[in-house]
């Protein structure tokens, strides 16, 4: 017997350890594997390699408006492949963005949010939002100009929710205005209690979703279901790998075509700065320059009132939606509304570019 | 009915054995086949229509010599449920090999010793968290509501504007204590040298008056000061805006980049979603034509100013 096989053995014989490995190996998945699946494993993925990239950077990042911004021009100019860490961290953030809407889209489309996975995806739509906060809270800590501003005008939003915006924005500025004290608190966040709260949900997501079960394709009868099926080990865990290897030679090369740009310094002098947030916040920026939603009423309903409700649909959509039917095709409502939004985000998001040269 | 292992099946014509396992459909979460335990065979036989199930027996209504029809078991095609993770199955499986029992413990069978302890563990839980919430939240509160700096800042001098309405951008450097750190920065207004048009909308005759918290004024704008001073922080969401000469729609204006917001030379809003006209700040010159401010900033997205620096 191998060294191997005999500490498998020790271990096993008190942890029961090929049991744990079947159940986690054995799950039937009705109808077989799929790459449109792979979606989670891939943002599990992206979510491991964040982390790691995020302990390398905090090697050398200092969290202080004295040094932030001296740090992290450190990191990208003088270090050996830092470079290279700092924007694979900043590309991946951009992939994790664009994984979840896919993910989310994949569900959606599927049919799979329906009982009895709602608390699947309530699960996940948590985590939607704390992969938006990582993307917000991280987007400051280069304490560069455009990090700087996203953040003035992205807690400046938050201010205009009733009663409790103002204390809200307040406590994650760490005062009235932008500064020091807002670094040091983005950095906590984004460091210590987004992780944490990201780690927590994941489980209860991932714990939710075995417990209800592979939802499967939505059409193919019973039949076709057993004689497709297979376990998620081994044909779903290789298509999750390619995906994964596909999302890791995508984020790589972005990384090395186009590296990190830190900007001037934060400064509340913009100079010759136009302000924008980051490429997946573009169409709610877009979205406030519109008419309808100018003034103090029109700001709130622009700002708070329609993002809050789109979150609360999302959350509400598997008790809204419940008719069981899963096939898109006889779903039409659901699929166009779904087709005219990603068309608006779409659409706002490029006439936010497009408005960059006037 | 449940199907219990140990069972004995009965053909139409005589018993011929009993049911040594029973197999799960997946996908059902429910028994599919019985394995039969048979003249010294395991064999697989489906549990259909045709089963009638009874306390400790399962009947077919077919004859016992139909049953060499039925495959024999081939262990290796199947696993034990423990081995695989299919969701909800324990829920759904009505297969009984008889109840195992583990005796309560005797001090866990008095129900009320046990809500005494389940109770006092809450409060105590409770007592041990409630005098930490007070201080855990002056602790992360502290630095948010600051007061605010009523000191006058020098940002230029009135020679500086010369013409008439064209706003010019003063920079100057402003020092802020944050927690232990102090830090040096730029800022910039505006100073706009003000025709009696722009004056008259700006002032409408009246000195502007700038309460503090408590509704005190602190200040007051004459309506016959040169210039005007505006902060440099668009009301609508804070960013900084900027003149332009050449607007294509409005030609001379205050313009924001972010949201678009557009101003005339007197504040105004012409254009964009800004919720109130550009803020004028406490300003006052000194004897030698040096113009000092408040460097006051008010909170965007109201349709009033609301001081918060």
């Amino acid at each position: 017997m191998s060294l191997f096989q005999n500490i498998y053995n020790w271990i096993d014989e008190r942890i029961d350890l090929k049991t744990l490995q079947a159940k986690m190996l054995n799950e039937p998945m009705p109808g077989g594997s799929s790459y449109a699946y792979a979606f989670g494993s891939a943002l599990l993925f992206i979510f491991i390699m964040q982390a790691t990239t995020g302990i390398f950077l905090m090697f050398y990042y200092a969290p202080t408006a004295d040094h932030a911004w001296q740090s992290t021009q450190y990191i990208l100019k003088e270090l050996d492949f830092g470079w290279l860490i700092l924007s694979i961290h900043f590309w991946g953030s951009s992939a994790m963005v664009v994984m979840v809407v896919c993910h989310m889209l994949q569900v959606f489309v599927w049919g799979a949010f329906k009982k009895p996975r709602e608390m699947v995806w309530i699960a996940g739509i948590f985590l939607f939002l704390i992969v938006m906060g990582f993307g917000f809270t991280g987007y400051l800590l280069p304490w560069d100009q455009r990090a700087f501003w996203a953040t003035t005008v992205g807690v400046e939003i938050m201010d205009k929710a009733p009663i409790v915006g103002d204390f809200m924005a307040r406590f994650l500025r760490g005062g009235p205005s932008a500064g020091a004290q807002t670094l040091s608190r983005f950095f906590v966040i984004h460091v210590m209690i987004l992780p944490a709260a990201l780690v927590i949900m994941f489980s209860l997501h991932l714990f939710f979703f075995r417990k209800a079960g592979p939802a499967g394709p939505f059409k193919a009868v019973k039949p076709v279901l057993e004689a497709k099926m297979e376990y998620f080990f081994p044909r779903q865990v290789y298509k999750d790998i390619v995906v994964m290897a596909g999302v890791f030679l995508a984020i790589a090369t972005l990384a090395v075509v186009s590296p990190v740009e830190l900007l001037d310094q934060a400064s509340p002098e913009p100079t010759d700065y136009n302000p924008e947030p980051e490429w997946y916040f573009l169409f709610l920026f877009q979205l406030l320059r519109l008419k309808m939603f100018s003034g103090q009423l029109g700001e709130f309903l622009g700002a708070i009132a329609l993002p809050g409700l789109f979150v609360l649909l999302l959350l509400s959509l598997p008790f809204i939606n419940r008719n069981p039917e899963r096939h898109p095709l006889k779903r039409p409502f659901a699929m166009s509304a779904v087709a005219l939004l990603m068309v608006a985000i779409g659409v706002l998001t490029w006439m936010a570019i497009a408005s960059r040269s006037q | 009915m449940t199907i219990k292992i140990k069972s004995k099946v009965r053909c139409s014509d005589r018993e011929v054995g009993e049911v040594s396992r029973v197999i799960i459909d997946p996908i059902a979460k429910s028994v599919s086949h019985i394995v039969v335990q048979t003249d010294g065979t395991e064999r697989v036989v489906p549990i259909d229509g045709q089963a009638v199930l009874a306390e400790g027996l399962v009947q077919f209504g077919f004859p016992s010599s139909q049953m060499g029809q039925y495959p024999p078991l081939e262990r290796g095609n199947y696993q034990q449920v423990k081995e695989v993770e299919i969701a909800g199955l324990e829920r759904h499986l009505e297969v009984f090999p008889g109840e195992a029992l583990v005796p309560v413990p005797t001090l866990e069978r008095d129900l009320t010793r046990r809500a005494f302890f389940t109770n006092f563990t809450n409060a105590i839980g409770v007592v041990l968290a409630l005098p930490l919430v007070y201080p855990v939240l002056r602790y992360l509160t502290f630095p948010m509501f600051p007061g605010y700096n009523n000191n006058w800042i020098r940002i230029g001098n009135i020679n500086q504007v010369t013409d008439i309405d064209k706003p010019k951008q003063v920079k100057f450097e402003k020092t802020v204590k944050e927690g232990y750190l102090e830090r040096k920065f730029q800022k910039s207004n505006w100073v706009v040298r003000m025709s009696d048009d722009v004056r008259k909308e700006i002032f409408h005759a009246k000195p502007i008056e700038y309460k503090d918290e408590n509704g005190k004024v602190y200040w007051v704008d004459p309506p016959d000061n040169p210039v005007v001073v505006y902060s440099g922080k668009c009301p609508h969401l804070g960013c900084a805006y900027k003149w332009k000469e050449n607007h294509k729609r409005f030609g001379k204006v205050f313009w924001c980049p972010c949201h678009l917001s557009i101003y005339d030379v007197g504040g105004k809003v012409l254009d964009g979603p800004a919720p109130r006209r550009l803020d004028v700040l406490p300003m006052r010159i000194s004897g030698t034509g040096d113009i000092e401010i408040i460097d006051a900033e008010f909170k965007a997205g109201k349709d009033h100013m609301v001081r918060i620096i």
